[in-house]
């Protein structure tokens, strides 16, 4: 699963996108630290994950190994999982009834 | 079934949808854990992550008892002994796999294999999947896949619980 790089205009393209998802995801990480409630930080922790995702597919574009395209899935998959969890402990109280 | 603490129709259809592609995408990562990144643990990380989607969204009665088809009982009967054997399985089969070979060695009389000695079967013309490759490792995969799922969904059963 190794393909070519991308080159040209789309590869500056993908590196400008991994910029933007990184400075993204530092501003996030402010909120996390700084956010007065719960919901603030676990929303921006979502935003992190969802970048850490984007972050990976675009690497995987830059490197051309679609191994980080599996990264990215499984990534997303424990970040949506979290996401259930922890909105059911904020409006529950508990996660499983 | 309490109305107050029941999930919105709109969890219950999407977890209805991402569970078999959670699934889908264990069991891929499965098959292709001997030569790229995958492999038991992540498989067994993901399939635990769907029945943790179900226990969330859907409650811990309806999978234990409409899914799995266990009675409620003691703390290591029902549902948890059932995963307390998953992990015993898997521990046996991750154990037994390098046994594996010194038994085939035997029984093909063509002189003793090593333990721990590998081999590969390639299956061709699958629909779909095209071609599968079946090392000796996937049994210690299969073993890891076991122990990982038995041991966490005994820690999210036994927690759930409280």
């Amino acid at each position: 699963m190794v393909s070519e790089p991308v080159s040209g205009t789309l590869g500056l393209l993908v590196v400008g996108g991994l910029v933007v998802a990184s400075l993204v995801t530092l501003a996030a990480g402010y909120r996390v630290v700084r956010g007065p409630t719960t919901p603030d930080r676990v929303v921006a922790l979502d935003v992190i994950g969802t970048n850490v995702v984007a972050i990976a597919l675009l690497f995987a574009l830059v490197t051309g190994q679609g191994l980080f395209v599996d990264v990215s899935l499984v990534l997303a998959i424990i970040g949506f999982i979290s996401t259930v969890a922890v909105a059911r402990y904020v409006t529950e109280g508990d996660i499983i009834e | 079934m309490s109305s107050e603490t029941d999930t919105t129709v709109i969890a219950r259809t999407v977890v209805r949808v991402v569970v078999p592609i959670i699934l889908l995408t264990a069991v891929a990562l499965l098959l292709q854990g001997h030569n790229l990144p995958g492999g038991g643990f992540i498989a067994g990380v993901l399939t635990v992550t769907a029945f943790a989607l179900v226990y969330i969204v859907f409650g811990r009665e309806f999978l234990q008892r409409s899914l799995l088809h266990v009675e409620e009982d003691g703390f290591l009967g029902g549902a948890i002994g059932e995963y307390g054997r998953t992990f015993t399985f898997g521990l046996a089969l991750a154990a037994s796999a390098g046994v594996g070979s010194i038994v085939l060695g035997e029984l093909l009389d063509d002189g003793q294999f090593e333990f721990l000695t590998q081999g590969v079967v390639f299956v061709y013309h699958v629909p779909v999947y095209h071609e599968i490759e079946i090392p000796t490792a996937l049994f210690f995969d299969l073993g890891v896949y076991f122990v990982v799922v038995g041991a966490l969904l005994t820690i999210l059963a036994v927690v759930g619980r409280e």
